[in-house]
């Protein structure tokens, strides 16, 4: 039972790490949070992923958005406009999955993903 | 304008549903670089996109499977919305610059996550495969 307990108190906290990550770069949090279920938590990769979904649906983002809306850090028409295309895209994308190799194109993408934070950090503070 | 804004939308969620990684990890950079946003401008948007429940159709597949657990899922909502007041908090006063070097930093973390990750071959090839990340 305690062991439960502390499993339970020990997500929350996981999880209040990735929700900062989240506020702090206007993200879901889910990038972090399957990791940290896979690697703290023992779950296995889809049900970290679809533990991750769930947490998701409701809009966790709600408190840090109204922190970038009070001080008028939302573009309305941008952030409309590119909903459904997410949306739609995410369909695709899922159905594309199953014919690639998903662990390849993880790769592909982390490598790209690595230049571009690389770049943006050496744009912001090498000048 | 319009338009390459919803063609945006549309790539950045193909590469969502293929790779399973955040839709914010994408559109933050994609708004910053393509559409010139400050970097506050495009996280507080990015956090907008976020609140309707985009993964809904991803979700249905992980539950089909049984590969949701609900109570874990449940601890980590209120978590992420405790945490997110408080991330929040500390983004909107930083200087835009910092904020963009930092979210450098976080990108090549992520990226470092994203290359090796524990057992996921196989055993779950449905349109909701490797979805998961928000």
């Amino acid at each position: 039972m305690a062991e439960g307990v502390l499993r339970d108190i020990g997500i929350f906290v996981a999880a209040c790490v990735c929700g900062v990550a989240s506020g702090l770069f206007g993200i879901g949090g889910g990038t972090l949070l399957v990791p940290f279920l896979a690697l703290f938590f023992a779950f296995g990769q889809h049900r970290a992923q679809g533990t991750s979904l769930i947490a998701l649906i409701p809009p966790t983002g709600l408190l840090a958005f109204f922190a970038y809306a009070k001080a008028g850090y939302v573009s309305w028409k941008v952030g409309l406009l590119l909903i459904p295309g997410v949306f739609v895209g995410g369909i695709l994308g899922g159905g594309l999955a199953k014919r690639l190799p998903p662990r390849r194109m993880r790769q592909v993408f982390a490598g790209l993903m690595f230049a571009l934070g690389l770049w943006q950090a050496a744009a912001a503070w090498w000048r | 304008m319009t338009l390459i804004v919803l063609l945006l939308g549309l790539a950045a969620g193909v590469l969502v549903g293929l790779l399973g990684i955040g839709g914010g990890v994408v559109l933050v950079p994609a708004m910053v670089y393509l559409l010139h946003m400050d970097q506050h401008m495009a996280q507080g948007t990015s956090l907008l996109i976020l609140l309707p429940p985009v993964g809904l159709g991803a979700l249905r597949e992980y539950w089909r499977q049984g590969q949701v657990d609900l109570r874990a899922g449940v601890l980590c909502a209120l978590g992420i919305l405790a945490g997110g007041y408080l991330g929040g908090l500390i983004a909107v006063p930083l200087a835009s610059r910092n904020l963009k070097g930092l979210f450098g930093c976080f990108l090549m973390l992520c990226a470092f996550l994203l290359w090796e990750k524990p057992q996921d071959a196989g055993a779950f090839s449905s349109t909701g495969q490797e979805t998961g990340r928000g």
